[in-house]
């Protein structure tokens, strides 16, 4: 495979410039009454979703911002149009 | 043997000879030669002997689809000599031969194939157990074919190069050439890959007209200039691809010539679009003794002769089942080979004028004929034919069998490029039923045979690439389509997959010796899909990469499942296409490290320098290793440590304190002007993954240090923990723009008087403090009072192009007081005794901020800024049965434990981070990470090292730092 | 050998409509743990689901090394029982695991390195392991051809010797734990793909296939890089687990040159000679999930820079065939290993990574113990899912694990 991530600021670049950052899973959750299931599954559970997901990247030796696309994971290429997002 | 003159289409050159060595032998080949061609010359068949049976092989084809002709040249194993062009003074040896070629010792394994039916050796060797390692060794040494030495030393340059294209063109046959100049046309940079040292593909050798007076091969030559002279397309020949990976990614090493600076280079191209025209190679005709030496593939007795002028045989038999048979047998018996027999499987489709010109020649020609044995026990003698069903039979003696089935397209890019392939029953090939975005195909591979519409399809992809990359095309396209429908289309393929023969010694696969009764033998113990068929006999796993039986062995399979063939699938290619040197991967060495700006005048100092992460650092100044002198001078007097390598960052901006709070666990808006504070940061684990020192500069204006290691990820880790919170802040590496110097001793701050006019008294600066002031008037430091090596210290942070200047500066001013280099060794035994830890030496992946005794970092009322690691802290401040940091003294004090070993009772308890004889307490002291129960101070512990034989050491816990506990001394 | 070629595993059965157990992988985990549970447990009425074919994941695609000087105390019995298994396994399964027992060198590359491959090698004589640690000219007396020069990017200190250890054929070990398990009474049924899991109160009740639904009061879920997608597809259970592909790639065969397997976590490499002469190298994963078990060129490239320097004499050689297949990554590197509590009769045997093959065997056996009696055996505890909720990771890597965005 030949990954190539689309960066927001540098545009289609090479993969290996960028670092992956996880599924999307929201903003970080509110301490209070967090119970330690909850925080387990904000912090390590994933999904492993075998086809489109949202995911993190950081453009970590270019302009290094993080930013969000939809991959699929079957055949490791981005997509335009992720209406099949499980 | 005299070579075939004036023929236009040769590609040697009789003017230059060239000399080389074939096993001592010293013989004479010409320039243009392959080392095969060169051997064939000289009057060499059997090349080599085969892996299990040691049977003699030859030359088969010219494309090395086998490992039958490679050989070790030069020491170097597994060379191709088909592909391998012939250099003055080359040493060649045969390889997997006990003997000579000729006369192999272990010729009569040929006999012993009974004993190897498929998968013999999962089912023997095992019985009794005590067998095994003895058949192991027998095994290793017949496995394997050629032979390396350990010293070996691969001679030459290698080297790479990443071009980039609009077209990437694999194949420089006619389609191929065909894309390359229509995608030119259209305004596009275009590569175009080519295998063999010209362009030309198979129109290259062949004399058949091409249909407007030309040969082929002239037209070929005539279409090279236009693409060569083409300035839009860049040609790379003598270039294999071997890799296509998604989003375009091709890959290919160039066999460097004269005069070129390399031996070999590696292609990295990066295409919008592909287009795969890499032709057909030819599928091998599976009969007994198929591989004898004298059988051979149609383009090989067909290239031998017209590209290295060398008559393949003198009586020849022909078994094909395409008419580039019937082509090959009437241009061969032209040029002086007689042939005896021309039998082709097809029962009809043949070519007419091809069939007349064979009667012409008086050449006898049977319909529905293959042949079913080659005989010779060496070399081919004699060959039976056989009607299909095997109920006719007739010999013809002979010592060339021109043999081939038909043609099988080399799909390898496209299967690489994820392609899904599948049986076209037409053609009978397997090609894409889909093709992935933005490859295209073109010519001999989707089963055209007129040279007509092989260019037309070449010169419809290269538009189709075209219009891949944006360029509007769409008059341009109609016309090639409409040009390529009125051509002749696919040819029928010839569907016979073997012989009608039992198949002991009708081999699949050479390389692996496996015959057709090896596969029916997998099948019939269950292995029914091609891809297990495939490891459990090994068919296709050799140096030929299944160019053998990677058609033949899925549709064999299918005939056998009584399935059509329809739904045969051919087993997984893999890259690299063709075995390629780990040296031409390597390319050039591509290590890059960084050293500090006082990098050399270290190392002058008698650093002993060590790779440390992805810098160079001086770890000694001792030739001992010990540091004696280092450590004492630090505690006596003042050293100076580079600690250059600490990250360094500025973080500013409206929300910069937000980001402070969200990634130190201490509550950072408690930072005072004019003060370091000292803070730590972990993940959501709670697991401390960094610590370092924070001054404010400004409001919301920060200069911050992090540990060597998390440099390269600090500004990311910021990012990434805000990355919901759209606050503005920026961040700046400045570890690479600052030097740092640690000036620690009790002599420090005399140094720092003579060269600063600042006021540097304890009064002024005191411990934990932060100034920035002028060095000689003319350099500005960042300066704080820390305590890492536990003796009055100052950090200098300075401008890393000031660097070199200000150690040259302190090591001149402090030479009236001892001043001296200490190194990263003698620093880690210095913070030892402190118990300042160094994260990583006593913290691990699991090690929380409570574990290593450092929680009253953590500040519990910030809940609102979501700090990384504040939930973790929180659920774990009080969970028993955790690793906790402690520090202990040997009870024999003749004894320093070595780093590493464990801290046991009946289990592992811990383990030592590390422990030092410690020259200033003049005994040894450790600190380990040790179950929670054994952390009380005065508790014994039990020391397990590496080859111990049961003998303990013992230890007692005791309170740390073990070196000045009130820090009286950093505090000067 | 002169018999006629028998099924190795049998007549293909028919799928039937009540299994005792299912297990959901035809791998090397799976088909321990049906081996097992029909061998010891009288457990016989079992079905082996593959979608593809036996062998076709991990257990086909690594390169078969064995070992047993990995770090805690939590692990080294449970792999130090599975190298003792290999020779008694042949000799049950009456087939040839060709255990090569040539011993593993882990490089060393720096004094610090030394210090921490300490705690390995004491904690595998702790536990009557046999491993030492070497010096950098031992180590080219045991390899000949390593390059110990100074001249290189990482110099070569040393080295953690575990004689021990060595490579097997990992497609004998399936095959012949087929044979075994179909010995047996387990009904191997490749081609068929499980589409959802049945519970019922809590329960396990049958598992859903696209050959027919199987009524069933446990499953075990050993569907190797599949599990994570699978175990919350059907059951909604989330696992701490990332997929990534990790590749592997062999050399045309030679005659021996390298008698033992070397690997350096500096260089991220790995080499060893298997019994047909190739030099099988790998361990690359790039750091993103994905299930393609696609190669990269950039990977192929590190390798071969990463060779050039630490066996240079390889570079005369060819790299043949470059694969790649799926790991399912926990953040601990260690595996999960636990059931029959978020639901009863669900078991799961996955997060291998990268090492399951090594204890595939001895795996398996505990847990068709814990699937006969439904209660955990000690061997297996500390590999619980709920390690990740208390805090409480292995220590089975020191380092960070650089694989998430979390460290």
């Amino acid at each position: 495979m030949a990954l190539t991530l689309t960066c927001p600021v540098c545009g289609k670049r090479n993969g290996y410039e960028f670092r992956y950052g996880g599924e999307e899973k929201g903003p970080r959750p509110d301490e209070a009454d967090l119970t330690p299931q909850a925080w387990c599954e904000y912090v390590h559970m994933n999904k492993c979703v075998a086809g489109i997901q949202k995911e993190w990247w950081c453009h970590k030796d270019g302009c290094g911002v993080w930013f969000t696309t939809h991959r699929n994971t079957t055949c490791n290429l981005e997509v335009d149009t992720p209406e099949a997002q499980s | 043997m005299k070579r075939l003159e004036n023929l236009p289409t040769l590609r040697i050159h009789p003017e230059k000879t060239l000399r080389f060595e074939y096993r001592k032998k010293k013989l004479k080949g010409l320039s243009g030669d392959t080392l095969a061609s060169a051997l064939y010359a000289n009057g060499i068949r059997i090349f080599s002997r085969s892996l299990k049976y040691h049977r003699p092989r030859g030359l088969y084809s010219l494309d090395g689809e086998s490992s039958n002709t490679c050989m070790q040249v030069n020491g170097i194993p597994n060379v191709c000599t088909e592909t391998t062009l012939l250099a003055d003074g080359m040493q060649l040896e045969p390889q997997n031969i006990s003997g000579s070629p000729e006369w192999d010792m272990k010729g009569f394994m040929d006999n012993l194939d009974w004993a190897m039916p498929a998968g013999f050796y999962y089912r023997s060797m095992h019985k009794p157990a005590r067998i095994w390692p003895i058949a192991l060794k027998q095994v290793r040494k017949a496995a394997g074919l050629g032979k390396i030495s350990p010293d070996f030393q691969m001679p030459g340059r290698y080297d790479e190069i990443y071009p980039t294209a609009d077209v990437c063109v694999i194949g420089g046959g006619p389609a191929g050439m065909s894309a390359a100049l229509a995608a030119a046309e259209q305004g596009l940079r275009v590569i175009l890959l080519e295998i063999r040292p010209w362009l030309g593909g198979f129109f290259d050798y062949r004399t058949a007209d091409n249909g407007n007076g030309t040969s082929l091969a002239q037209s070929a030559r005539q279409m090279a200039q236009q693409v060569e002279q083409n300035a839009s397309v860049r040609v790379f020949t003598h270039t294999t691809v071997v890799g296509v990976y998604n989003n375009n990614l091709v890959t290919a090493f160039q066999k460097g010539r004269d005069g070129d600076s390399f031996e070999e280079r590696y292609l990295e191209i990066r295409a919008t679009s592909v287009v795969v025209a890499s032709g057909c190679i030819e599928r091998p005709l599976l009969f007994d003794n198929n591989e004898r030496p004298g059988v051979m593939q149609i383009g090989c007795a067909q290239r031998l002769a017209h590209t290295y002028g060398l008559l393949p045989g003198k009586q020849a038999v022909f078994s094909i089942g395409h008419d580039l048979g019937l082509e090959a047998a009437v241009d061969l018996s032209d040029l002086g080979l007689a042939v005896a027999c021309v039998a082709d499987i097809r029962e009809d489709g043949q070519d007419p004028v091809l069939l007349a010109a064979l009667k012409e020649r008086d050449i006898p020609f049977l319909r529905g004929w293959v042949a079913t044995r080659a005989q010779g026990s060496k070399t081919l003698n004699k060959v039976t034919l056989a009607t299909k069903t095997g109920t006719l039979t007739k010999e013809f003696a002979c010592d060339l069998l021109v043999a081939s089935a038909g043609m099988t397209p080399l799909t390898g890019p496209l299967s690489l490029a994820q392609a899904k392939l599948a049986y076209e029953p037409y053609t009978g090939f397997f090609i894409p039923k889909q093709l992935p975005d933005k490859v295209q195909v073109a010519g001999r591979m989707l089963g055209l045979n007129s040279p007509a519409s092989i260019e037309a399809s070449g010169q419809l992809a290269g538009v189709i690439a075209a219009a891949d990359c944006g360029k509007s095309v769409e008059g341009r396209l109609q016309e090639a389509r409409a040009q390529l429908n009125q051509l002749p289309g696919p040819d029928q393929g010839c569907k016979l997959v073997t012989a009608p023969v039992q198949g002991r010694k009708t081999f699949i696969c050479f390389d692996e010796d496996t015959t057709i009764k090896n596969v029916k033998q997998a099948l019939e113990m269950g292995f029914d899909a091609t891809e297990l068929i495939k490891r459990f006999t090994a068919a296709g796993t050799g140096p030929g990469q299944a160019g053998i039986p990677g058609h033949n062995l899925p549709l064999f399979v299918a005939q056998y499942h009584g399935d059509t063939q329809a739904t045969a699938m051919p087993t997984t290619m893999r890259a690299p296409l063709v075995g390629t040197f780990i040296a031409t991967y390597a390319g050039s060495n591509h290590d890059m490290c960084k050293r500090t700006p006082v990098h050399e005048s270290q190392k002058n100092a008698g650093g002993i320098i060590r790779r440390i992460g992805v810098w160079e650092r001086a770890r000694y100044f001792s030739e001992d290793l010990s540091c004696r002198e280092e450590i004492e001078n630090v505690r006596q007097n003042v050293g100076l440590l580079d600690a250059s390598t600490l990250g360094k960052f500025r973080l500013w901006g409206p929300d910069a304190l937000k980001a402070l709070q969200r990634v130190y666990v201490s509550d950072m808006s408690k930072i005072a002007d004019g003060k370091v504070r000292y803070s730590a940061m972990c993940n959501d684990d709670g697991c401390i993954i960094d610590d370092g020192v924070v001054v404010k500069k400004a409001e919301n204006d920060y200069y911050f240090t992090t540990s060597t290691a998390r440099a390269g990820a600090t500004v990311e880790w910021l990012r990434y923990h805000t990355r919901y919170d759209g606050w503005r802040f920026h961040m700046v590496n400045l570890t690479d723009a600052f030097g740092v110097i640690n000036m620690a001793g009790p002599n420090a701050r005399k140094v720092l008087g003579k060269v600063t006019d600042a006021d540097v008294s304890d009064a002024a600066f005191p411990y934990a403090g932060y100034r920035e002031f002028m060095i000689q008037d003319t350099i500005p430091v960042r300066s704080m009072r820390l305590g890492f090596v536990g003796e009055l210290s100052f950090e200098l942070h300075v401008p890393s192009s000031y660097m070199q200047t200000l150690w040259d500066i302190l090591l001149d001013a402090g030479k009236a007081f001892g001043i001296r280099h200490f190194g990263l060794e003698a620093q880690n035994v210095l913070r030892m005794e402190k118990a300042h830890l160094i994260i990583g030496s006593e913290s691990e992946q699991r090690t929380t901020l409570h574990d290593v005794g450092l929680g009253f970092l953590w500040d519990r009322n910030k809940s609102d800024a979501k700090t990384v690691g504040a939930v973790a802290l929180k659920q774990t401040e009080n969970q028993e049965d955790r690793l906790k940091l402690v520090g202990f003294k040997m009870e024999d004090p003749s004894r320093t434990p070595k780093d590493g070993s464990l801290i046991v009772d009946s289990r592992i308890r811990g383990h030592v981070c590390i422990a030092r004889h410690s020259f200033t307490l003049k005994e040894p002291v450790g600190l380990a990470l040790v179950d929670a129960p054994l952390a009380a101070e005065g508790t014994r512990l039990q020391i397990y090292e590496d080859e111990c034989n049961g003998q303990h050491l013992h230890a007692t816990v005791v309170p740390t730092p073990f070196y000045d506990p009130e820090g009286k001394q950093l505090k000067m | 050998m002169l018999r006629k070629s028998k099924r190795l595993w049998g007549d293909q059965a028919a799928l039937k409509s009540s299994y005792d157990a299912v297990i959901i992988g035809g791998g090397l985990h799976g088909l321990a743990a049906a081996y097992f549970l029909a061998r010891d447990h009288g457990i016989k009425n079992v079905a082996v689901i593959e979608k593809r074919f036996l062998g076709f994941g991990g257990s086909g695609r690594n390169t078969a090394i064995v070992r047993a000087n990995q770090r805690t105390q939590q692990n080294v019995p449970l792999y130090k029982e599975a190298l003792e298994l290999w020779p008694i396994l042949t000799k049950e399964l009456d087939y040839n695991l060709m255990f090569f027992n040539c011993g593993n060198l882990n490089l060393m590359h720096s004094e610090a390195a030394m210090n921490t491959a300490r705690m390995n090698v004491a904690t595998a004589q702790f536990h009557g392991v046999e491993s030492h640690l070497i010096d950098a000219k031992q180590c080219k007396e045991l390899v000949p051809a390593l390059n110990i020069s100074k001249d290189i990017t990482y110099p070569i200190f040393g080295a953690m010797y575990h004689p021990p250890g060595g490579i097997l054929r990992h497609d004998a070990i399936v095959w012949g734990l087929a044979k075994g398990a179909a010995k047996h009474g387990v009904h191997l049924h490749q081609q068929t793909e499980v589409t959802g899991i049945g519970v019922e109160n809590g329960k396990i009740v049958s598992v859903e296939t696209d050959k027919g639904r199987i009524k069933t009061p446990r499953v075990l879920n050993a569907a190797g890089g599949y599990s994570a997608a699978l175990s919350y597809q059907m059951l909604g259970i989330k696992l701490p687990i990332s997929v990534l592909t990790i590749q592997a790639m062999v050399t045309q065969p030679l005659k021996p040159i390298l008698d033992h397997v070397v690997s350096s976590g500096t260089y991220h490499a790995y080499a060893n000679q298997t019994l047909k002469g190739e030099i099988a190298t790998g361990a690359h994963m790039d750091a993103w999930p994905n299930y393609t078990t696609q190669t990269t060129a950039y990977y192929i490239k590190h390798q071969a820079e990463a060779l050039s320097e630490m066996l240079p004499c390889l570079r005369g050689v060819k790299f043949m065939r470059h694969w790649g297949g799926l790991a399912d990554m926990t953040p601990d590197m260690a595996p999960i290993m636990d059931g029959n509590n978020l639901i009863e009769g669900y078991y799961m045997d996955c997060g291998w990574g990268y090492f399951g093959f090594k204890s595939c065997a001895a795996t398996g056996k505990y847990m068709a113990q814990f699937i006969s009696s439904g209660n955990c055996p000690e061997m297996l505890k500390p590999f619980n899912l709920s390690r990740f909720e208390q805090n409480r990771l292995m220590g089975e890597t020191a380092a960070l694990v650089n694989y998430t965005p979390d460290n």
